[in-house]
């Protein structure tokens, strides 16, 4: 299953006037956002600001109460199919928990996101083995997430997201927990997926992942209705 | 990792909840087999009295609860011999009594000797009992051999004793394990006088099977003529009775197997939600997710199902040697008892883990990633 080719001028993440409540709870408040193909933006503000709130939405894991988000042009809908074809090829999503699945080793969480794509059994263990490497968990890679350090389950989790070559890549504090060496291990896989032409929604902390993104913006500064 | 990989993966991870689900499996099975067995071989063994003597058709008496505890009257028999078409017809009484602990039930015939030809026995050794005598029996070969007696030996029954004058053959295997008597002195002993219990037919080659039955059926109301196993199992309300007992048991062992499997597959479901809602967020269609929890519920059902038919096996074991059937329940096992506890593991799994699968498939993949 390969990714629909997109027309330069469109944009890969564009959020018009998105609002999303929990309860009382103002989780997002009319949220305007867009990224161009191929961008690097790193999305940065204050804990419960709607960081995470935005990143479910665009992955399509929850639908905005108003607004609309369109994806590589697509419209985020309720066609099912077509959800489960985005999460799959066209977006990869890094979860801030990791949400790893703790009987599985490292390989088979990588692999389990590649089933119902065109890879086969030997395909699938290849590219698991070869991102794991990348991420210098090649020695983990028989091993199950409880007894990994969270650095290492925050790479097996990055793994999983980009197993599948997604357009792209959200990204929920992809390297709060890890140490410079495997920090620069990831952000050289995210340069590298910039270069393929992939585009990076990473909301961070880490002033490192900062200084590798194209565009840096603040949650506050996307809602429309505080200016 | 392949998708059954994984579904081996998950039953493995959860050894003791995948053992207890199959043996709720397994019991299932194991009912549905020894009643199968045990419906089909009585079936098989009640049916094989319809090809004594090579006989077209029996005729029972009407409405009998168990067509062997019938009566008959002789004359009836007799007259049923005259019915243009008819070329013989043959009156034998059936009883059962005790012979010795291994042998609590012997069925024993009462036939005239001028009968037994036709009623297709054949003497292997020495020779018939006289028609009027009273301490003369015959015994099937089989019967001899299980209480070790031959021609000349003396047998003691209720009291009296016996001389035995010769061994016989029958076209029928239960034939072989009966004894027989002279039938005017086993309706003396049982007190039915002038009774049979059940009348063997043959007709005229060119007669009409149909036009004799319906000739005999219309003029005898209280008698009945059997040809099919169908036939037999309107007549004999036992069968039908152990037919609806093993139909009524076969879905209760199902009930209580998909209640099992039901209950297993739930529990897990509320146990997993989080991680079928991380399936979910990485791109599994809902289908796969369905596809996941049926299958690992149709693996333990089949291992079930394997070890039911084991358990079934021995159940029926069991049944054999129980002293009150010994000598009458003869297990018959058909290749179907195979495909029929394979459909059964298959169809217990499927309505088992139905419900939760279709749940696990419904989970909202943000539900799930909330979850911690």
């Amino acid at each position: 299953m390969s990714r629909r080719p997109l027309d330069s001028s469109v944009p890969a993440i564009a959020v018009h006037d998105v609002s999303k409540r929990y309860g009382r709870t103002i989780a997002l408040d009319h949220v305007d956002l867009e990224v161009a193909a191929g961008e690097f933006v790193v999305l940065t503000g204050p804990s419960g600001a709607g960081k995470s709130t935005l990143l479910n939405l665009l992955a399509a894991l929850e639908k905005p109460d108003t607004g609309t988000i369109f994806v590589r042009g697509h419209r985020l809908g309720r066609r099912s199919r077509h959800l489960n074809r985005l999460r799959r090829v066209e977006v990869g999503l890094v979860f801030q928990l990791h949400n790893l699945i703790p009987r599985l080793t490292a390989r088979e969480n990588v692999e389990a996101a590649m089933f119902e794509t065109h890879r086969g059994r030997r395909q699938r263990t290849a590219r698991a083995d070869e991102l794991l490497e990348r991420l210098d968990l090649a020695e983990r890679a028989t091993d199950r997430p409880p007894t990994m350090s969270g650095g290492e389950r925050q790479r097996a989790a990055i793994a999983r997201a980009v197993a599948n070559q997604p357009a792209v890549l959200l990204a929920d504090e992809p390297s709060g927990s890890l140490d410079d060496h495997s920090a620069q291990l990831v952000f050289d896989l995210f340069d590298e997926m910039r270069d393929g032409g992939a585009t990076i929604l990473a909301v961070s902390h880490d002033s490192r992942l900062e200084q590798r993104g194209s565009r840096v913006i603040s949650i506050a500064d996307l809602s429309t209705s505080a200016a | 990792m392949t998708f059954v990989g994984l579904i081996m993966r998950n039953i493995g991870s959860r050894p003791l909840r995948a053992a207890l689900t199959a043996s709720a499996v397994a019991i299932g099975v194991m009912a549905v087999v020894a009643l199968g067995v045990l419906t089909t071989s009585l079936k098989e063994s009640a049916t094989q009295i319809l090809d004594v003597g090579n006989a077209d058709f029996t005729i029972a008496q009407k409405n009998s609860s168990d067509i062997i505890n019938g009566t008959i009257s002789q004359d009836d028999i007799d007259a049923i011999g005259r019915i243009p078409g008819v070329r013989k017809a043959v009156g034998a009484l059936i009883s059962t009594d005790p012979y010795d602990e291994n042998n609590p039930l012997v069925i024993e015939v009462g036939l005239n000797p001028a009968d037994q030809a036709p009623f297709g026995l054949n003497i292997l050794e020495g020779k018939a009992y006289t028609a009027d005598s009273d301490d003369q029996v015959m015994l099937g070969y089989a019967l001899a051999k299980q209480i070790d007696k031959t021609v000349g030996d003396s047998i003691t029954i209720g009291g009296h004793d016996y001389t035995v004058t010769g061994l016989y053959r029958t076209n029928v295997s239960f034939g072989n394990s009966t004894m027989m008597f002279p039938l005017a002195y086993l309706q003396g002993l049982n007190r039915l006088s002038g009774q049979v219990t059940l009348g063997f037919v043959q007709v005229e080659d060119g007669a009409s099977i149909a036009r004799v039955r319906a000739e005999i059926d219309s003029q005898y109301a209280q008698l009945t003529t059997i040809e099919t196993a169908e036939d037999f199992g309107r007549a004999d309300r036992n069968l039908t009775l152990i037919s609806a007992a093993n139909t009524g048991g076969s879905l209760l062992a199902g009930l209580i197997a998909i209640t099992g499997v039901l209950n297993t597959s739930l529990l897990s479901f509320f146990e997993r939600i989080r991680e079928f809602g991380i399936y979910r967020s990485i791109g599994w269609s809902r289908f796969r997710v369905i596809a996941l929890v049926i299958g690992e519920a149709v693996v333990v059902s089949v291992v079930g199902a394997a070890v039911g038919v084991l358990l079934g096996w021995g159940a029926i074991n069991v049944l054999e040697n129980l002293r009150q059937l010994k000598g009458v329940f003869k297990p018959l096992y058909d290749a179907g008892i195979f495909w029929r506890s394979l459909g059964f593991g298959l169809t217990v799994a499927f309505l088992g883990a139905l419900y939760p699968a279709l749940r696990a498939a419904l989970v909202a993949p943000i539900t799930a990633v909330r979850r911690e």
